[in-house]
């Protein structure tokens, strides 16, 4: 009987953790869109799988995940200048935003020649390695501080633009580095550094 | 209830179902390229990234492209001070941390570009603790120095630098990588340790800031910071690394005066060879110890005239302990060496000479009793010698000491007894049963105490047994036979009979017939006199070294301490071997002889060995005047226990002797 | 009871686990699945293009009755001038590189207990899964005196990008400087809700420097309209709309904007109210979903319902009807919305072929409009799915149009990311 009653016990408390994993579970596998199929819903602008075509609309495909976390959060809370994004950044959570960070970290980057000012670019390219090297590593290819080797050329104007009239806000230390650099090339600065990452592939 | 559990089997059904389609899903999520046309090669994002994890892995070229830059050392902080954020990649890369990654210790830092203002939060004692327990029992042995690591930091975490700042309890008072060069630990004997301990100084000195100025004009801090020696000393090799205890502590005190002889061995050597040392090494502080004399963080050569052992600074250094020390204590050797003949030739000489005494009495007295056991042993075998004869046990008994003699014999036995004990503490002080004496004693101040308490009883009992022998004398001057058998005086017979002992020894001759007091007797009786003078005069030197420096110059001392301690040494072998043997361990008297307690010995026996005392009382017939009754059997067993006692005292501190003498450091 | 409970459990765990092995020869089999995708408009080929992406082994084929595709978006530029028709469009190689199988031939018919498809040639395609994304076709018994006819030679309705959009632009060119155009706008639901006001805009902005005293006129079946504010401060900044002078004029259907008939040889529109005379008549006709749809009994009155979470018709089993045929309520009829909807029922054919349930949908509308010169607006919108209700909703403080009154320099980008959107929906319908 004592027993008896011991398996009993026994049983009431496995089925207590079954139950407990069964009522995690169907939140784990969550009923929710999958980020890959949110992620699609981005190309008709940002381009099949965020292969731009677009000089207007940045690639986003291949971009660090955390730095889309970043850009997509500063949107939805109008953080960032901008005439769409902050409207559709809304529609995320925090955790579908990292999905879709990471989906598109998993997608090869694939560029598209544009054209170029060779002479500004490789004036460009000096400043690039003077002021913007340092955190935009390596000809400022996909990283931790963005993608601008190769990102559309309009983009990164647009981009300048926002920042230098305060429509964005610096990050860390860039502003003084930016600064420094129109200082050396004046208003040639910006169509330099846009031109040389335009030159990039 | 009943439609969540169906929900919930749905939803297990789901799982299951997901996890055999596992394999369909990957190929959902990653299409293989569809056509001709080749996906661009390079890196995908996601491999900057842990897949377990899920953070973010940085390499160290990406942390060195800033921190690397030797064209751009310093950076501004967000408030626009300045800040040195550069780091040698060379030097962690030959450091052992060389194999680590930057994030593996600055674990605050998931971006680069750094998003904000970077805290340093790095822990150390966690990671080296982690690894120590995961490889501790790898066959490889690669993370052996770990152990060390890890006993370092248990010592680390009870020292003052682990406990929280007083004026910001939010932080330690000092913590690793505030002493280590983070980037830069090397592996021993390796080239960083030498740069770092260098270092050493300005590293404690950024808090110990009094103390490095002080250390910065001393010799070792010229050779550090100047001549850039590392092997000179630097605040770890004295004050220790990790323990760091305050060094107001008796225990660091004993630690920073250990530490020095690491280096200065010699002096160390000669250090514990004196009073100085001796009570130093037996625990206390409260003799002289190396930064007491020479200064700590000041320490200088004594040609240097701001040196506390320069000859115009030395007295007020000695009066630093000795209040009324004069200058004869300038004339002291502290580091007297009796080894060193060239500088120290009379304290040589006391030594030599004392040793050659040693050895000779020790070596003669030694073969003698050898040579007596063998042939008592040999006699014995063959049935000779002496027997006590059983069908007469009642025999009357023989007078051999009157009371008052037994009583400074116990007296004396005790006091000395007492005195070998409180003062072999010292010489033997690298002991552990010194150590322990001295503590169960009451320190070094009360064995001091006992030991000077039990100097003065035993001069009283030598100096009374003196009056009284004389008064004794005296009043028998008229027919007192300076030579005669009763007397105490050497004469001719007693090396006759040392010489037909040495031949009975050896099987040639008969064993000979002794008077009223044997050779060794005779020996036993005057050796104290020696010794009293000697012991007596070099203790008298030392009883109140303040007040005997008014008389005497300061080396006296040295070799004062040389022969007590030789001479005393002496007397503590000699009486609790040969005497002990003499009188109590030969087969004849086996295992002891109590006369010296009941005052009689059995006819038998003194007609056996002082036969020719014997045959002269019975010639004179005043034998009579001396055969007294048995004595009591209380006064039998309580002679017996006392004897016991005492021998069992004596052996006791013989062997504590002995062992002493052999484990002396060289 | 509790046994009980014990033994449900593990009952449906041994069900799970057959129904996941059962699922295994479905993997197999998946090399063998064929899709036949009907109508090569964005739905279309954006579906066909992302099933072969979702699963390389399907075989899919396309049937699209034109050579190639010409893209109703962006066609309103070719009314201005700004753009020419070549330049909206394309073949369909882009597609083929992707291993779809592109037919050149019309549907007529779809049989679904058979699964197959035909074309008006007379072949048959069988299918496992079929995706029908016809378009919309015209209600040609709304408006008397407008038929197709008509539509051809004279007033063209242009909602289709073609030879009509090309008729138009050239009767706007050929019109008398101070002459009028008018526009007749149908009544919801149709295709590109802002487009009739942005192709008002478009030849305003060609008439401002060609024609500056011709008038463009909106005659509206309705009484509001897409980006309504948004297009009124455009035009008053640019056309001095709400002026005597107003280049643009809106006639809402509550002020006589509603036509029932047209006269085709005076160009003359029979509203309500009053009749408008144009020199140059654009009748924009009420709308249906395309002819397949009606063929092959996918609707229900004029559009063809579906279960929102697959965009699988609820007529019939296997049918997927995308885009501005199908009934998706709160989804605008827009390039953009067939494009997120093909997306969704691809994934969900795969799933399905894997023998898995299709995951929640997600949608995204966007829609540029441009004005005029460096004015662009803009709609946003991702939708979620209620599984409860069965209904696609707007993600609650998500989505909106372009803020009012914003920067000229918003303005002018939203112009060129119109330009840059364009390239990027093309290219990921069928590049």
């Amino acid at each position: 009987m004592e027993k008896m009653k011991n398996n009993d016990t026994l049983h009431k408390s496995a089925r207590h953790v079954l139950l407990v994993m069964l009522a995690v579970l169907p939140a784990a596998v969550s009923a929710g869109p999958s980020g890959q199929a949110m992620a699609f819903t981005c190309a008709g602008c940002h381009g099949t799988d965020g292969s731009s075509v677009g000089p207007s609309m940045p690639a986003i495909a291949g971009m660090d995940p955390e730095v889309f976390v970043d850009a997509m959060k500063a949107y939805r809370q109008d953080e960032r200048n901008s005439s769409i994004m902050n409207r559709i950044a809304k529609a995320y959570t925090d955790e579908q935003l990292k999905e879709m960070g990471w989906f598109f970290a998993s997608q090869r980057l694939q560029l598209f020649p544009q054209q170029y000012d060779a002479t500004l670019a490789a004036r460009g390219a000096e400043l690039h390695e003077e002021y913007c090297e340092k955190c935009h590593e390596n000809g400022g290819r996909p990283g931790d501080a963005g993608t601008l080797a190769g990102q559309w050329m309009p983009y990164l104007h647009y981009t300048m633009e926002d920042f230098l009239d305060g429509n964005r806000k610096w990050p860390r230390k860039m502003k003084r580095k930016v600064d420094a650099a129109i200082e050396e090339a004046g208003d040639d600065a910006i169509p330099a550094l846009v031109n040389f990452y335009g030159s990039q592939r | 209830m009943p439609s969540r559990i169906e929900t919930k089997r749905v939803a297990c059904l789901w799982v299951a179902l997901l996890g055999l389609m596992i394999t369909s899903a990957a190929t959902a999520v990653t299409p293989e390229p569809v056509d001709g046309t080749a996906q661009p090669a390079g890196e995908l994002m996601i491999d900057n990234f842990d897949p377990e994890t899920g953070k973010r892995i940085i390499p160290n070229e990406r942390c060195l492209t800033c921190h690397g830059d030797e064209e751009h050392r310093t950076d501004v902080r967000d408030d626009g001070s300045p800040v040195e954020i550069f780091v040698h990649s060379e030097q962690i890369e030959a450091s052992v941390h060389g194999s680590q990654k930057c994030t593996s210790c600055h674990v605050t830092i998931d971006r680069v570009p750094h998003r904000k203002a970077p805290s340093v939060i790095v822990g150390c004692i966690e990671c080296h603790r982690e690894t120590w327990k995961e490889h501790k029992d790898d066959p490889d042995g690669k993370h052996e120095r770990l152990e060390v690591v890890n006993e370092q930091i248990a010592s680390y975490m009870q020292s003052v630098h682990a406990r929280p700042n007083e004026l910001d309890q939010s932080r330690t008072n000092a913590t690793c990588y505030d002493c280590h060069a983070g980037h830069n630990v090397g592996e021993l004997g390796s080239i960083q340790r030498a740069e770092h301990r260098l270092q050493n100084p300005e590293i404690c000195g950024h808090c110990h800031e009094k103390e490095l100025e002080d250390y910065r004009t001393s010799d070792h801090g010229k050779a550090v910071m100047e001549e850039r020696d590392s092997e000179a000393a630097v605040c770890s090799d004295c004050h220790t690394t990790h323990e760091i205890a305050s060094p107001e502590t008796d225990k660091a005190k004993l630690q920073i005066t250990k530490n020095c002889g690491d280096c200065h061995q010699e002096a160390q050597r000669t250090y514990f060879k004196s009073y100085h040392g001796q009570v130093h090494r037996l625990g206390y502080t409260d003799a002289a110890k190396c930064h007491d004399c020479h200064g700590g963080h000041l320490v200088k050569s004594e040609d240097d005239p701001t040196s506390e052992i320069h000859a115009s600074n030395r007295l007020q250094n000695c009066r630093n302990c000795h209040e009324d020390a004069n200058e004869n204590f300038l004339s002291f050797w502290p580091h007297g060496d009796a080894h060193d003949r060239e500088n120290y030739p009379g304290l040589w000489a006391f030594r030599v000479f004392m040793e050659i005494l040693v050895f000779a009495v020790m070596a003669f007295f030694w073969v003698h009793v050898l040579l007596w056991l063998y042939r008592e042993l040999m006699d014995r075998i063959q049935g000779k010698g002496f027997v006590e004869d059983l069908s007469q046990p009642d025999v009357v008994y023989f007078r051999r000491f009157p009371l008052v003699w037994r009583w400074i014999h116990f007296l004396f036995a005790i006091a000395t007894m007492t005195l070998i004990l409180t003062g072999t503490t010292l010489l033997f002080s690298h002991t552990a049963w010194a150590k322990a004496v001295v503590e169960f004693l009451g320190g070094i101040r009360m064995e001091g105490i006992i030991h000077r308490t039990a100097a003065v009883i035993w001069l009283g009992i030598f100096f009374t047994h003196l009056a009284i022998a004389t008064t004794n004398i005296w009043r028998k001057r008229k027919t007192f036979e300076w030579f005669g058998s009763t007397s105490l005086v050497p004469n001719m017979k007693d090396f006759r009979d040392l010489r037909d002992m040495f031949k009975w020894f050896l099987g040639r001759g008969p064993r000979p017939q002794f008077s009223q007091w044997t050779y060794w007797q005779k020996f036993d009786y005057w050796a104290p006199f020696w010794g009293a003078t000697v012991i007596g005069l070099s203790g008298l030197i030392l009883f109140m070294p303040d007040k005997t420096s008014l008389i005497l110059p300061g080396w006296t001392f040295n070799i004062a301490n040389l022969v007590h301690a030789e001479e005393a040494l002496l007397a503590a072998i000699f009486l609790n071997s040969v005497h002990f043997f003499n009188v109590h361990f030969r087969p004849e008297r086996f295992p002891m002889s109590t006369a010296i307690f009941t005052g009689v010995i059995p006819i038998d026996e003194f007609k056996h060995d002082h036969r020719l005392q014997y045959e002269r009382l019975l010639e004179t017939g005043e034998l009579e005047k001396h055969l007294v009754h048995r004595p009591s059997r209380r006064l039998s067993l309580a002679a017996s226990f006392i004897t016991t006692v005492l021998i069992m005292a004596g052996l006791t501190l013989l062997t504590l002797v002995l062992f002493g003498l052999v484990t002396l450091p060289s | 009871m509790t046994d009980m409970k014990r033994r449900t459990f593990i009952r449906a765990t041994a069900g799970a686990v057959a129904l996941g092995t059962l699922g295994i020869p479905g993997l197999v089999l998946g090399a063998s699945r064929r899709v036949v995708v009907v109508g090569g408009g964005v739905g279309g080929c954006t579906a066909a293009k992302y099933l072969r992406k979702l699963d390389p082994s399907l075989a899919v084929t396309l049937i699209e009755s034109k050579p190639a595709y010409t893209s109703c978006f962006m066609s309103n530029e070719v009314l201005s001038g700004d753009r020419t028709l070549q330049s909206l469009t394309f073949g369909y190689d882009g597609l083929r590189r992707h291993g779809v199988e592109v037919v050149q031939g019309t549907a007529v018919g779809i049989d679904p207990e058979k699964k197959q498809v035909q074309t008006a040639a007379g072949d048959t395609f069988g299918y496992d899964a079929c995706v029908v994304s016809p378009g919309v076709g015209f209600k040609w018994d709304a408006i008397e005196g407008y038929d197709e006819k008509v539509a051809n030679a004279l007033v063209p309705h242009a909602w289709y990008a073609g030879p009509q959009t090309q008729l138009l632009r050239r009767q706007i060119e050929s019109m008398p400087e101070g002459g009028h155009v008018i526009i007749a706008a149908p009544p919801n639901p149709f295709k590109c809700p802002p487009g009739p006001y942005e192709r008002a805009s478009q030849i305003a902005m060609y008439c401002k420097h060609h024609k500056p005293r011709a008038k463009v006129t909106i005659l509206d079946a309705k009484d509001a309209f897409s980006k309504q504010g948004l297009y009124m401060e455009g035009w008053r900044k640019l056309y001095g709309y709400g002026t005597e002078d107003s280049m643009i004029q809106w006639i809402s259907a509550a002020a006589g904007g509603a036509i029932e008939e047209l006269d085709p040889s005076t160009r003359t529109l029979v509203g309500l109210v009053e009749d408008f005379q144009g020199d140059v008549v654009n009748i924009i006709p009420p709308q249906k979903a395309g002819a397949i749809a009606f063929a092959a009994d996918l609707v229900d009155g004029d559009w063809c319902p579906v279960d929102k979470r697959t965009f699988e018709s609820s007529r019939h089993k296997g049918i997927y009807v995308l885009g501005d045929a199908s009934s998706a309520a709160a989804m605008p009829k827009s390039a953009y919305a067939a494009n997120s909807q093909a997306k969704v029922a691809a994934a969900a054919i795969v799933a399905r072929f894997q023998g898995k349930e299709p995951d929640d949908p997600t949608f995204v509308n966007t829609c540029y409009s441009i004005v005029g010169e460096a004015f662009g607006i803009s709609v946003a919108a991702v939708y979620g799915f209620d599984s409860h209700t069965n209904t696609i909703t707007p993600i609650p403080g998500s989505g909106g149009v372009s803020p009012a009154n914003a920067s000229p320099e918003i303005r002018k980008r939203e112009v060129s990311y119109a330009h840059s959107w364009f390239k990027n929906v093309i290219n990921d319908m069928m590049e």
